[in-house]
Order: structure tokens, then sequence, then C-alpha cells
């Protein structure tokens, strides 16, 4: 795998596979499976050492961006300032797992970065809270920090092994 | 009308409907089968779960009911859940489609009609179960947007404590409940009762009971209003005992129902178990050929186990007028009889009388004891809700968006324990001021010879000479006189001054005093609270609001104040035994390592009483062991949870307080640790860097303390004493209710 494109650099972008009714299709699969999974799993890494955690998410329509909130007090929150390089994985297996060959996967790679008390938190906040209004409180805690993942592409698995890579376009 | 999925008229709902529940249900049934029922109309089950589903409230109830397993949450806890599941009922839109429908069909009743709102849950009323009174009610509701309000608070009640806890009792899984509410015009003649086919006090009986009461059943329902009542043999007709109600006004002693209207009443009966095919518990209003039909539902006979106290707390519910007849009880008669009680017990002399005179003098405090502790069960705690009844109200008025704000309402009430941490404030200011008296204080307390009150008295001749140390002594006795002659964990605390010695030698190392400077900092805070309650009720409640914060806040106050005054009792018991055990000592009838505690009363008795009896052999006093840690090999705790009951965020190590013996080894900026703060530790509290309590519940002491003193706590944790050790380093996250272990790995300085 090759190391992730720099954001800013459109020429360092790595190119979807397939024509574009195919990256279209690609793009409805991601769009259903982050619409229909509320959670996702976050990989952080430190020292060289991996580090996965569940987080309720948030991924905004363009497929571009999500976000999760962490207590400060955590593990991942100190991974995530040391090291802002993610991946999120979100699967389909509470709909489908007792067949492994029906189960879809995404892991989303970006970086991460906390955001501050400003316009752009009260509208990455109401994101998070659109889409989990139980975690009002706990968003809303200073103890808890915000943070926006800036995706960079999309691996989508099906059948076990079937990998395509999807990059959203950014404007 | 009848397409609207959200309200069906009672007259057009069939009798099995579950989209109706269970009391509209069968007040259908009634109606079809040609019985005089109010009219009205029922909003749907349907309309509950579009109310969840677009305010996504099932989620915020999954929330707040899934922290622990439901069975493992105590009493105070579900209170809490219940009371912010109902803020957030509040708070929350209802559905507009809902609203238009449920307006529309008001009007159809009269916009200025009375209305009575009340909850028909399915499954509500069975003969297995009845959720009578659980549930709530809202009488002579007037208008469209009272009635809206009165619909989202009975929806709400499906999450009350009382529900909860009844559903817990019945297994029954709390999460798929669900609620219809019933609204019928009210109707109210000048008689109203409820009519039981049998005797609901027995299993089987061939007797009906009725009971009457003038004007609305409201008053018989709420218990303010005392009614007359029939024990009736039901197939001869005849009255076997009549009880008249304890009522003021001329007609007293006139029975209100005459034989004919009895009569009827056993014909609604009779033919209510014909149409409805059970034994019925019948509300009722009017007389003879006028009668109405407001409830129906089958007789429960649930059996309860006599050791589970649920249904205990369930008579524990506010209740204003209970909550006044407990008030002047408590506060006027039975926490001045104990206070006297204490100050007698402890003036006593029991040097001079003879050992049966002694052993007389043991058991009577015994028995004093046990009396007062029955007292403490059935009247101090219940009166203790009396905070609760304010929060209630105080949400309902204001509207917070925190719905513990009402706490704020209670700072800077003089309790025994604010008296005594005052006292502790001053003598470590003291202390302060002498560094020479600080020294000597130091090396008293750390000397392990301080540990016996006859070595501190050494001890005390030594700082007399001291700059500073008379006064010192003066006011170290009166502490010790006034506040640390109570029990705690078997211990007489009087007895051991060094612990206290060392919590202020603590509290004189802080350079301020918090207590004070947060008693100044709130009490502006209190009086703006006070204004908006005042403001949100009205100039026309303003009396009720008053009164309900004055019950607040002696029940918050007495609350505390009880439990030293029970421990001073108890203190006096102690030391009553502590004489016999040293006499039965000297005169060789006890083994010289005896513990004399309060369970060796009735041999400690006998020994004094029977001087030839062959000695006493009592198990010797061991030292306190350490605990064993269950923690397993390989298995070390990262983060704990429970209730955000007081903000902040703070780091230290932990101390752990499992008793008496505990209260000197705690050290300013260390992370208290404990069961739960009781009132003889709260002095520990100013100390501490955060608080951990096993016991959950926003309203506890260490809650409110930690609150009032802007030191974080998180309560509720269920196994904290067993998974924390003294010294783990600890991070106390009071916003969220996370207790991370392990060194901090990030700033405290929150922006």
């Amino acid at each position: 795998m090759t190391d992730e494109p720099l954001l800013e650099s459109a020429a360092s972008r790595q190119p979807s596979l397939g024509d574009t009714n195919e990256d279209d299709a690609l793009r409805n699969l991601v769009a259903h499976l982050v619409q229909e999974q509320p959670y996702a799993v976050l990989c952080t890494q430190g020292g060289g050492q991996p580090y996965g955690s569940l987080v309720a998410l948030a991924v905004t329509e363009d497929l571009r961006s999500a976000v999760f909130a962490t207590p400060i007090t955590t593990r991942k929150y100190r991974l995530l300032c040391d090291c802002e390089r993610v991946a999120l994985v979100i699967d389909s297996r509470s709909r489908s797992s007792e067949d492994m060959m029906q189960i879809e996967a995404i892991t989303a790679t970006g970086r991460a970065r906390q955001v501050s008390p400003g316009a752009e938190f009260e509208h990455e906040t109401n994101l998070l809270i659109g889409r989990h209004p139980q975690l009002e409180l706990f968003v809303r805690s200073p103890t808890t920090a915000l943070f926006r993942v800036d995706i960079i592409r999309y691996l989508h698995v099906t059948r076990f092994q079937e990998v395509r890579q999807w990059t959203p376009i950014r404007g | 009308m009848d397409s609207d999925p959200w309200v069906i008229p009672l007259a057009a709902a069939s009798c099995d409907d579950q989209r109706i529940g269970g009391k509209a249900a069968q007040l259908a049934r009634l109606q079809q089968a040609g019985f005089r029922i109010a009219p009205g109309f029922c909003v749907t089950v349907a309309a509950y779960e579009q109310f969840l589903r677009e305010s996504q409230l099932q989620r915020v109830i999954q929330m707040e009911l899934g922290r622990k397993p439901f069975e493992e949450l105590r009493w105070e806890e579900v209170w809490d859940a219940a009371l912010r599941i109902r803020n957030r009922f509040s708070a929350a839109r209802l559905p507009l489609a809902v609203v238009q429908s449920i307006c529309r069909t008001v009007r159809t009743l009269g916009s200025g009609t009375p209305l009575a709102v009340r909850s028909s849950a399915p499954g509500e009323d069975s003969a297995q179960r009845s959720f009578a009174g659980l549930h709530e009610s809202f009488l002579f509701v007037v208008g469209e947007e009272a009635v809206l309000e009165s619909v989202r608070l009975v929806w709400a009640s499906l999450w009350s404590d009382a529900a909860l806890l009844y559903r817990q009792e019945l297994a029954l899984n709390p999460l798929r409940s669900r609620m219809a509410v019933l609204i019928q015009e009210m109707r109210t003649e000048d008689r109203s009762g409820v009519a039981f086919g049998r005797d609901p006090r027995k299993d089987q009986n061939e007797h009906a009971v009725i009971e009457a009461v003038p004007g609305p059943c409201s008053g018989l329902v709420d218990g303010s209003v005392d009614p007359d009542h029939w024990l009736i043999h039901r197939a001869a007709r005849q009255v076997v005992t009549f009880r008249p109600g304890r009522r003021e006004g001329p007609a007293q002693n006139e029975p209100l129902l005459q034989p004919q209207d009895l009569e009827s009443l056993l014909l609604l009966l009779d033919q209510v178990e014909s149409e409805l095919g059970w034994c019925p518990d019948v509300e009722w209003t009017g007389r003879g050929s006028c009668l109405t039909v407001l409830q129906a539902r089958p007789i429960t006979s649930v059996r309860h186990d006599p050791n589970d106290k649920r249904p205990w707390y369930l008579t524990l519910r506010p209740d204003k007028q209970r909550l006044q007849q407990l008030c002047q009880r408590v506060a006027e008669q039975l926490i001045p009889e104990l206070c006297a009680l204490g100050d007698r017990l402890a003036a006593e002399s029991l040097e001079d009388i003879d050992d049966a005179e002694l052993a007389d003098c043991i058991q009577s405090r015994q028995a004093l004891l046990e009396r007062w502790k029955r007292i403490y069960w059935d009247e101090f705690i219940p009166f203790a809700h009396g905070v609760r009844y304010l929060g209630m109200y105080f949400n309902d008025a204001v509207h917070p968006q925190d719905p513990y704000e009402f706490v704020g309402l209670l700072r800077g009430e003089d309790m025994l324990a604010s008296q005594r941490n005052r006292l502790l404030q001053v003598l470590a200011q003291q202390v302060q001021e002498f560094p020479e008296l600080q020294r000597t204080l130091q090396q008293a307390a750390h000397a392990s010879s301080a540990a016996s009150v006859f070595e501190w008295e050494a001890w005390a001749s030594q700082l007399s000479a001291l700059g500073g140390g008379c006064q010192f002594l003066e006011a170290f006795q009166t502490l010790l006189r006034q506040f640390m002659d109570v029990a705690f964990g078997g211990l007489r605390l009087i007895d051991n001054p060094a612990p206290l010695l060392r919590n202020i030698l603590e509290l004189a190392s802080q350079t301020n005093s918090s207590a004070a400077s947060v008693e100044s900092r709130e009490e502006p805070a209190t009086q703006e609270l006070e204004q908006r309650l005042l403001d949100a009720v009205g100039a026309a409640r303003h009396d009720e609001a008053r009164e309900v914060l004055r019950l607040a806040r002696l029940s918050w106050q007495l609350r505390d104040d009880d439990n030293l005054l029970l421990a001073r009792v108890e203190s006096q018991l102690l030391r009553a035994l502590q004489v016999a055990g040293a006499r039965l000592k000297v005169a060789e009838r006890l083994n010289p390592d005896a513990e004399v505690r309060a369970d060796a009363v009735p041999m400690i008795c006998a020994a004094l009483r029977n001087p030839a009896d062959a000695p006493l052999l009592l198990p010797a006093a061991l030292p306190h062991p350490a605990p064993l840690s269950p923690r397993a090999s390989g298995e070390t705790p990262r983060q704990l949870v429970g209730q955000p009951a007081a903000h902040g965020l703070a780091s230290g190590s932990v101390r752990m307080i499992r008793g008496p013996e505990d209260l000197g080894s705690f050290h300013a900026g260390e992370v208290l640790v404990c069961d739960a703060i009781q009132p003889m530790m709260t002095h520990l509290v100013p100390l501490a860097a955060a608080v951990v309590e096993r016991r959950g519940g926003m309203l506890i002491h260490g809650a409110i303390i930690a609150r009032e003193l802007g030191i974080p706590c998180v309560n509720g944790v269920p196994n904290a004493l067993d998974l924390l050790q003294d010294g783990d380093r600890v991070t106390v996250d009071g916003y969220l209710g996370i207790v991370t272990v392990g060194v901090a790995e990030f700033r405290l300085e929150l922006e």
C-alpha cells in the first residue's frame, strides 16, 4: 500500500479504479454503509504499536470527512495528539454476520485533527449529535475532544477478499 | 377520525385494541356494554412511539438505563435516571401530527372543559399486576396546551423511579414499555369512591368493600380525604362493618351513602364482573342510576417477599401533604428529642453506679438505639424525600437544562457537619499562624503513642505552654466534645483524636479555606435560583414554592444531622460497654484482650448481673486487616465508569477510606475512594482532589458536598473498592463519570 497522498495536493491523489459509473456505484456502496452503521473502529498508532477503539461516528454527506468524540483522559486521545494518521473500519457484520461472503467492510484512511471551539466546532458537533442525539452531553463536556477526520480514500471489501478503492473528489 | 393513528375516541375503540392500553380498553368495553362512561378519547401507543422516534428519546433512555445492569442500580440511581429522562421528555418536541390530532379532539370535548389525563399502558392493569398509582394522572386539566403538557408527563411517568422498580420486581423489560393516554371529561358528582368486588386485603372472601368521599374521587385516591368505609356481605347485601371517615364539617357523622346507594354500587360490581369476567376494583362517581364508571381493573393479589425492600421504596414517593406531616414531626419533635437524648446520655456518669445498674443502663441504651434506628427508617428517610420533591417541582416549573440545578437551592444550610467543619477550619488557621504549635502537633499526630487518649493528654499539657497552644486546645476539646462523641464503624471517634489532629494539619497545609470561599461564591447563585423558581411559578404560587423550598431545606439539613445525632446515641452505648468491659477485666471476669462490641451486650449484661458466673471470654481486638484485593493476576483496571456526580477533572493518588481507622491517613490532594461519604467524614472532602464512591446518587452526601466545593466526584462505581488500591494514580472526570487508572497522559488544564 502506498503512502497516503497529501490532502492539499491533487497531483499526488491516487486515481480511483474503474470508470465513472463504477465509481458512482462504489461511492453509493460506501455511502450506504456509513449511513447504515453508526459506529466504527478507529485505528491509531503510537511508538510503532497500533491501537483500536470503537467510536460513534458521523460522516458528511459528501463522504469527505467524519467526526467523532473522545474523552481527553483516554489512550486514543493521546495517540491522536501524537499522530494524525488514522484509519476507520466500518463493517456490516450486524446485518449479515452468518454469511461471511455477504459482509461488507470499508477502511477509510485519513488525517485526524482536534476541532477547537468556534463555528466549525458547532457545525461538527451538530453533525455528530444529529446522528447520535444521546451523546449530546458527552460531546459538549469540557473533558471531551471533538475530532474531524479528513478522509483521503476508502477501501471497500466484499466477498471476503474483493477490494476496491475510492477517493472522494475534493473541490 | 377513525383512521387517525394518534387518537381513538373511546366510543369507537375496540375492546381488545392493544393501541389504547388496558385502562382505556376496559372502559371502551364497558361503554359498549351500556355502562355510563365519561366521554373521551385515547392517545394511542403509536403516538408515544412516534414521539420517541422523532425525538430519539429511546436512545437517551437506553443510555440512562444501560450504565450498568438494571438490577444493580440502587434506588437513588434509578431516581436520578428517572429525573434525567423526565427532563428530556419535558424538553423534547411533540410530533406536529400528534399535536394536531390531540388538539382537534380536545376541541370536540370543548376547549374549556376540565379533563382527566390518565395513563393507559398496555398490560398496566391485569389480575397479576397493577400499576395503580405508579404512572401519573392529571385531573382538571383545561386547555390544549395544558393537555399536551400532561400527556408528555404521563408518557414520562412510564420511566418514573417507582414504575421502573415495579417492572424490575415483575421481571419486565423497561425498554419494551409503551404508553397510551386516556383523556376524558372530568365527571364529579357529589359522591365518589371506590368499590372492590372482594376485600383486597384477603385472597378469597365473600365481602365487598365500598369507600366514598364527598366530591371528586381524587381526594380518596391521593389520601387527602378520609373516606367512609363499608364492608358488605356481597351475596346477602348486608353491611358487616361501617367506619365513618374523619372529616371536618357539619354533617361529618352522616354516612355519605344511603342503603339504596350501596345497593346500586353492589349491582354495578355484579354487572362489571359479569361483563369483564373478573372480580373488579371500580372507581366511580355519582349515585343510584347516575353512577359513572371512572376506572375498572382487576383486584391484584400479588404476594410480596417480606425481605424485599422495593415495596417500601415505592411508599417513598414524594407527597407534599405527607412531607408536611413528617416535617412537623421530625423537625419539631423527633430531632430535638434525639438531640436531647444524646446530650443526656453523654452527661450521665457511669463510674458511680453499681454493676447491676450498669447492666440496666446498657440494655436501656441499646433499646433506645434500636427505637431510634426504626424511627430513622420509618420517618427520617421518608422525610429526606423533601429534596426530591423540590427537584420535581423546580424542574416542572423552570425546565432547566441541568436537571440538578435545584441542588444549588440547598447550599448554605447550617448542618451539624458544617458547624464541625467550620470549627476544623478555625483550628487549621490557628495551626497556620503558630509554626511552633504546628511542629509540635505534627510530632504528636505522627507518634504512635498519640493513638490513645491518655498519651494525647500528655501531649496536651506540652501544647499549652506554646504560643496559641491554649487557644488551640480549648477549641480542639470543644470539637471533640461537641462533634466527635459519635460512633463510626463500631468505634467512638472521641477515643482516638490523633486522626483528627492529622486531618487538621492537612487542612492547615492548604493555603486557603476552600469551604469558606465556596460559601461566599455560591451565595448569590442560591438567591438567583430562588428568584428563577419564583418567577417561573408566578406570584399566585409564591407561597407554595416557598413552602416546597422550606420543606426541602429542612429535609436536607435534618437528613444530615440525624445521622450524626443517631451516631452520638450509639456512642453512648459504646461508652457504657467500655466501662463494663474495663470493670470486668479488672475483676478478671473478662479476658484482658477482649474487644467489647455492641453485639456482646447480652453476655456483658449477664456477666455484670451474675458475678458468680464463670469468666467471660470474648474475641480479642484484632488489628484492622488489610483488605484483600480481588484483582485477578494480569488484570489491571484502566477505566471505571460511574455517574458524573460533580463536575471537574483531577488526578491524584487513591486513598481508600473503609472505616474510622483510615480517617487519619488521608492526605491533601489525594483521591478519596469509599463506599459512600458519611457525615462523619465530610471534613475530608475539602482536602480531596476528587471523590469516588461505590454508592451512586446525585443527592447523596458526597455528590452534594463535592459540587459545593467544586471537586470532581464520580459515584455509583460498582467495584471501586475492589478494583482500586491505595496509591493507584487515577484521574477522575466528573463531567463524564470516568475514573482512569494510571498516570495522567494529558493536560489537565481545560480551555
